[in-house]
């Protein structure tokens, strides 16, 4: 770990602009000579590792006080960057009206790092690639850009098969996002011109050619709250892992269902352990709407969400699985009561 | 936004200033690497070391460390509280746990620095004189350790885990207690010591 | 009783709780990492990138600057160590590779420099700065790499001295009517004990401490010394807690000497703390196996011939292997039985012991194997193993002290309602579940080997032991503690015991589960030397000595002692006769049929081990059965292992809080080796990949939620005078093929490469 300057962010303001004092050095973020601290469940393991070299971090938990509140209002929903995993997984009204969010939130990592963890930091963590996290390998494009990439021929068993490039088929190992994506969740940022909001689903971005530059957040910038319209009972996350507990998901999917007489009005399908960003399976959920369940338009959606997966030789199973799990993931959201 | 910082900033603000008043004049090796004001550029070389005080078992401790040092490292390598163990250093094993204002965390991911102003509550602190807290004895009574190393933190953790609600059940307390790897793999035992300090716990 | 502290039943001792147990649920047990020094400076390792080649240059001018840096120790300026020999060899290391020798890399991850400095912290970034350029040759993985070398193991390594063979295999196995003939493999693990593989060097003068978690402080005393160059008298090992083993702490690794060497040369306490996936690559692991079976049976499930042939993988210079035919060859009546175990060398660090390290992979072979073969001979498995059960071992018809294999299979089908079981495969399921039962014989040779101790009683009754044995979570301290108020008859709680220090009397390693046996062996000769030197005092006369020794001395069953009037000894009365305040007895105890040079080996740290199929005239072994439940999701395939139950009979149970506990935990061990446990090698530059525990998976409280344990009582006169067979390597033998038994029972399909994981299902 590098020597850093620690400083505590007293309000949004000063966060930003102590963010942003060295925009030109700052590029991409992931690079970027200064950076926030919230829970330091990323932050400090990767500058543990060396793969993160900040000059300064900034400590945006004093910020908690206004950036934290979880408030469901009956028709949406706004969640506080800094509010705790923990504590939105518990909400009542979350676990109710969302438990898609309850569940992504509740299965991930463990209930030490889920009362560190924010919102905010959680769906901006970082790649488990073995290859990313162990700067003894020198060919890693999202770690030295250019240099080659280790994993694509390496042990890649926890890798993705959806949204890779010829550079990086690093997963996205997070939970949260695919819940937040499925739910059309719109994402506010705070930054030196004040506050923006947009879609959650521009946030991330494929790796393509540039896989050092993860989401489309600026330096200077930091997301203060995600907010989703609507009531979203009928929905579940179903996560496929070796172990039972504490493990990054191998395959999992995030789906939301209006049903009403039995027709599907509105059909929202994320993946999640299989893609290099949380991944919205559009055209498979489009597959959904106005119809009627059976197990044939499921096993039928489930193909259709991986009709562009692209395995290699340790993960070509995650294409079967990811499918297995979200025919499954339908069917539960379709049979749960509510 | 400054007018409603938490009282947790302004008690830092203030010791930083009076640090940093007296740090340059009388102690030249050490420095503030905490600036009052993330706008004000940092002079000092961020590789000096940085006084903070640590409430940690009730009583405030002052140390001049590294910024980097994590609550662990001042813990173990400062305060010669060695109850708390590294076991891998990357919130992997829970091996760490302490209470941080009463939420259980890993402790080897928290800087010491961003843990100024919070209640540090470590295994030393349980035992109130020479009394064990109810989730020791029943450590002790389920046998719930071999080598033991893993033990201060699934203590901590299981504590926490009762005062949050999921100690209800078997299955809860297997899966709120799965962010505390024991090599030795004692965890029905410490299902067993979970259940049986619970009540006390909620009791008192 | 809380499920933790079993009634005992005949020979088993009392479930006191342990002793060391205040002081780990306050933290104040002391491991080496938590041992103050004055002013320490911490190390921080560099280690290879690459697993062969050479080191061509080191660029240090960036880590030099970092500020609080003190020194940075490569091969170019490192202190020089004479060579390490290995432990097989009549030396102390598990590996010949000496790192900081000279620009060679043998390994990934080996130790390329040292950097020293005032804080953790600075030494950590000054290693993260330190540059190194290589020449980098294409190394040998693993088995399917090019470049590697086979030969038997037979020849070149001193401990394998056999192939087990009896009759005529070949002859036997072609007539056979029944032939099953199939492959198994089991991967690379490591055992990742909680604590690190820490080291703390602090020189007092010319004499050293070592801080460091050790299963053997004599061995590490006494190799230490020898690299060093000094006398063994000036080095002293520390270590009363040790955060866990699992054999990876059994021999001397090359860190030690090497901190040694620089504390020696900086003056000043060095504390090395490395960070888990150094740890991967700085001590050993289990290495990845290979197996062929040939069972021939007759169509009423009879063994006729049976063959074996295993291969390890070692490092290039060392002939590591665990050879776990000795075991596999013996555990079934078979007449004609063959077996060969070679040795596959390859660019790796040199593997070594891990919990059972040869029954875990030569037994999932096995007993996977018998179960292959009950179902082709349409048998109950359990019935098969009856059919073939044995008293005596087929290879030298040698006798067992004691068997109690059937015994254990009988109780734990009952517990675990094996009777319930549809016998087709597939047939069983629970909603999104598909179910499969499964079992499994495990054994582990009952060894001994020579240990010293000094006991000092007060006349109050106050006992201190004294033995350099460890506490490694096995409840050492708990059962020396136990034997030793049992053979004085003072309260438990006046007894004191001190263990991992290696100023005390010398013990063998913590490892081959010989512990109990060998340190309460000779606690229980040093507290008779104490009562005898009592009654003497109060009777000087040569009866009355005699019915002492008679009533107190070395016997089986101490129980036993009450019904031959055995009153109490007046301990006042005596200590008065003595005119002495304290009675203070040492000795060394050897098992039968330890060599001659059992003593000098002792306080040379070097272990003679006596036990096992290696004892004259007879065979020693613990047994074990093991039946399982699994379920495989229909879904996701996900596989998980909600029952595991294990009967075992070990001769006597001093305590049956301790043994349940090492058994649950065996039990657990046993599941994570089927189903999580793997340490990836990256084919392409022969280096570990998920090198940490958020990746190499170990069970999680989650994963078992329910185990159960049963200890039958056993007992065996014929072993050693506690009468105890250790078991702490007992209960994670067989299960891994147990539930590869119940995958198959549960789906249809036969896995027989390890661990199985959700992509290996194809239902």
């Amino acid at each position: 770990m590098r020597s850093f300057s620690y400083r505590r962010a007293s309000d949004p303001d000063m966060a930003v602009r102590a963010l942003s004092a060295a925009a030109a050095a700052n590029n991409p973020l992931t690079k970027a000579t200064a950076q926030p601290l919230a829970g330091g469940t990323t932050l400090i393991d990767l500058m543990k590792l060396d793969v993160m070299r900040p000059a300064a971090v900034v400590d945006i938990n004093p910020l908690a006080h206004a950036w934290s509140a979880i408030e469901p209002d009956g028709e949406a929903l706004r969640l506080g960057a800094l509010a705790k995993m923990s504590d939105v997984a518990a909400h009542a009204e979350i676990r109710r009206s969302y438990p898609v969010i309850a569940d992504s939130l509740r299965l991930a990592a463990s209930a030490q790092l889920r009362n560190m963890a924010t919102l905010g930091g959680n769906v901006m963590q970082r790649t488990r690639c073995s290859y990313f996290r162990d700067v003894s390998y020198e060919n890693c494009n999202k770690r030295n850009p250019g240099s080659g990439c280790a994993a694509m021929d390496g042990v890649n068993r926890m890798h993705a098969v959806l949204g890779t490039s010829d550079q990086c088929i690093a997963t996205y190992p997070g939970d949260f996002a695919q819940a937040l994506i499925a739910l059309d969740a719109v994402v506010e940022i705070t930054g030196k011109a004040g506050t923006r909001s947009m879609p959650f689903a521009q946030l991330h971005k494929a790796p393509g050619s540039t896989p050092e530059i993860e989401t489309t957040l600026q330096p200077g910038e930091l997301i203060s709250a995600f907010s989703i319209q609507g009531r979203w009972p009928r929905s579940v996350y179903l996560k496929a892992r070796d172990r039972q507990s504490y493990e990054f998901a191998l395959s999992s999917a995030a789906v939301a269902l209006d049903v009403q007489d039995g027709t599907i009005r509105d059909a929202r399908v994320a993946l999640g352990g299989v893609a290099t960003v949380p991944w919205r399976a559009r055209e498979a959920e489009a597959l959904l709407k106005g119809e009627k369940f059976d197990e044939a338009l499921a096993q039928r959606v489930a193909h259709a969400a991986f009709a562009d997966a692209r395995g290699r030789r340790h993960n070509s199973f995650k294409i079967g699985l990811g499918r297995r799990v979200v025919a499954r993931a339908l069917q539960q959201a379709v049979t749960m009561e509510i | 936004m400054s007018d409603k910082s938490s009282s947790r900033t302004s008690t830092f603000d203030r010791r930083a200033f009076m640090a940093g008043a007296a740090g340059s004049a009388l102690v030249p090796m050490t420095a503030r690497a905490v600036a009052q004001d993330a706008n004000e550029p940092v002079a000092q070389d961020p590789s000096l070391p940085v006084e903070v005080t640590l409430r940690v078992n009730g009583k405030d401790k002052r140390l001049r460390i590294d910024a980097r040092t994590t609550v662990l490292d001042a813990l173990r390598e400062h305060l010669k509280l060695t109850g708390s163990k590294k076991g891998c250093d990357h919130g992997q094993c829970g091996a760490c746990t302490v209470l941080i204002d009463d939420r259980r965390v890993v402790s080897c991911l928290t800087l010491a620095l961003a843990a100024e102003g919070q209640e540090i509550t470590t295994i030393e602190g349980l035992a109130t004189d020479d009394r064990l807290h109810p989730m020791q004895q029943a450590f002790i009574d389920n046998d719930a350790f071999q080598c033991g190393y893993c033990t201060p933190g699934q203590i901590m953790s299981a504590v926490a885990c009762v005062k949050e609600g999921h100690a209800g059940n078997e299955a809860d307390i297997r899966e709120y207690m799965s962010g505390n790897i024991c090599r030795c793999a004692a965890y029905p035992n410490i299902v067993a010591a979970v259940k049986q300090a619970a009540p006390e716990i909620m009791k008192g | 009783m809380t499920a933790a502290a079993p009634e005992p039943k005949a020979n088993m001792g009392r479930p006191v709780p342990r002793y060391d147990a205040t002081a780990k649920v306050t933290g104040r047990a002391t491991y080496a990492s938590d041992m103050p020094l004055d002013n320490p400076a911490y190390a921080f390792l560099v280690t290879s990138a690459i697993a062969k080649g050479r080191i061509d240059r080191f660029d240090l001018d960036d880590a030099r600057g970092v500020r609080g840096v003190i020194d940075i120790i490569t091969h170019e300026n490192a202190p020089k160590l004479k060579e390490a020999k290995l432990f097989s060899n009549g030396g102390y290391a598990g590996t010949t590779i000496q790192p900081l020798k000279s620009a060679e890399i043998a390994h990934d991850g080996q130790i390329i420099a040292v950097v020293i400095a005032e804080s953790y912290e600075a030494a950590r970034e000054a290693a993260s700065r330190v540059k190194v350029s290589y020449t980098a040759t294409a190394p040998s993985a693993s088995f399917e790499s090019a470049g590697t070398t086979t030969a038997a193991a037979k020849g070149q390594n001193a401990q394998f001295k056999e192939d087990p063979v009896v009759g005529d295999f070949a002859k036997a196995f072609e007539a056979a009517e029944v032939k099953l003939t199939a492959s198994y493999d089991t991967p690379t693990q490591h055992h990742n004990p909680m604590e690190l593989f820490t080291t703390s060097c602090a020189w007092m003068g010319d004499n050293l401490v070592v801080y460091e978690g050790s299963q053997y402080v004599y061995g590490l005393k006494n190799g230490v010394a020898e690299q060093l160059g000094i006398d063994a008298d000036k080095v002293r090992v520390v270590n009363p807690y040790v955060g866990g083993g699992f054999g990876s702490r059994g021999s001397m690794t090359p860190r030690t000497a090497i901190i040694a060497g620089i504390a020696k040369r900086l003056n000043r306490p060095i504390k090395l703390v490395p960070t888990r996936d150094q740890g991967f690559t700085i001590a050993t692991y289990r290495a990845e196996t290979r197996h062929e079976i040939k069972l021939g049976a007759s169509r009423d499930g009879k063994l006729v011939a049976l063959r074996h042939e295993g291969a390890e993988i070692s490092s290039r210079p060392d002939a590591y292997c665990v050879g776990g035919t000795k075991t596999t060859t013996r555990l079934y009546a078979c007449p004609n039985i063959e077996s060969l175990v070679s040795i596959v060398r390859a660019d790796r660090n040199t593997p070594g012991f891990m919990r059972s390290p040869p029954e875990v992979p030569y037994l999932f072979a096995l007993e996977s194997a018998m179960d292959e073969l009950a179902v082709k001979l349409n048998m109950d498995p359990v019935e098969l193993r009856r059919i073939n059960d044995t008293t005596t071992e087929p290879i030298g018809g040698k006798p067992y002290t004691s068997r109690s294999l059937m015994a254990c299979f009988d109780e734990a089908a009952k517990a675990f309602g094996w009777s319930q079981r549809s016998p087709q495969a597939r047939s069983m399921s629970d909603g999104d579940w598909l179910l499969g039962y499964g079992c499994a014989a495990t054994c582990y040779p009952t060894q001994m080997a020579p240990s010293a101790a000094r006991v000092r009683l007060q006349r109050d009754g106050r006992t201190r032991v004294e033995v350099a044995g460890h506490e490694i979570g096995t409840g050492a301290y708990t059962v020396i503690a136990q034997t030793a108020a049992e053979r004085l008859g003072v309260p438990l709680e006046k007894v004191a015991v001190f263990l991992g220090d290696s100023d005390l009397p010398p013990a063998p390693v913590a490892g081959g589960s010989n512990s109990t046996a060998s340190t309460c062996s000779v606690v229980m000769m040093v507290c008779d030397q104490i009562r005898q030197r009592l009654f003497k005092a109060v009777m000087p006369s040569d009866s009355i000595a005699d019915k002492a020794k008679e009533t107190v001395g070395i016997s089986p069953a101490p129980s036993t002692r009450a019904a031959k009037g055995d009153r109490p000894l007046d301990i006042e009365k005596a200590f008065d006769a003595l005119g002495v305040g304290v009675v203070e007895e040492y000795g060394e105890w050897k098992p039968e049929g330890a060599p001659l040079d059992s003593f000098r080996a002792l306080h040379a740290g070097q272990p003679r081990f006596v036990g096992g199929h290696q004892m004259k005239d007879k065979i020693a072994y613990a047994f074990g059965a093991e039946f399982v439940e699994v379920r495989v999701n229909r879904f996701t395939h996900e596989i998980r292992c909600p029952r595991l139950v294990g009967a075992f009979a070990a001769g006597r149970i001093i305590n049956p809080r301790t043994a349940r506990s090492q058994l649950m935990g065996g039990l657990i061990w046993g599941m994570s080796s089927a189903l999580l446990e793997a340490t990836e090698v990256d084919e392409r530059n022969a280096r570990y990949v998920n090198d940490n525990l958020a990746d190499y998976l170990v069970p999680v409280n989650a994963d078992v939620p329910g185990v159960e344990v049963i200890m039958l009582s056993e007992q065996d006169d014929h072993i050693n005078p506690v009468g105890a067979k250790g078991l702490g390597e007992l209960a994670n033998v067989g299960t891994n093929a147990a539930i590869c038994n119940a995958i198959y029972h549960a789906t249809g399909q036969r896995i027989r490469s390890l661990p199985v994981r959700l992509e290996n299902i194809e239902v």
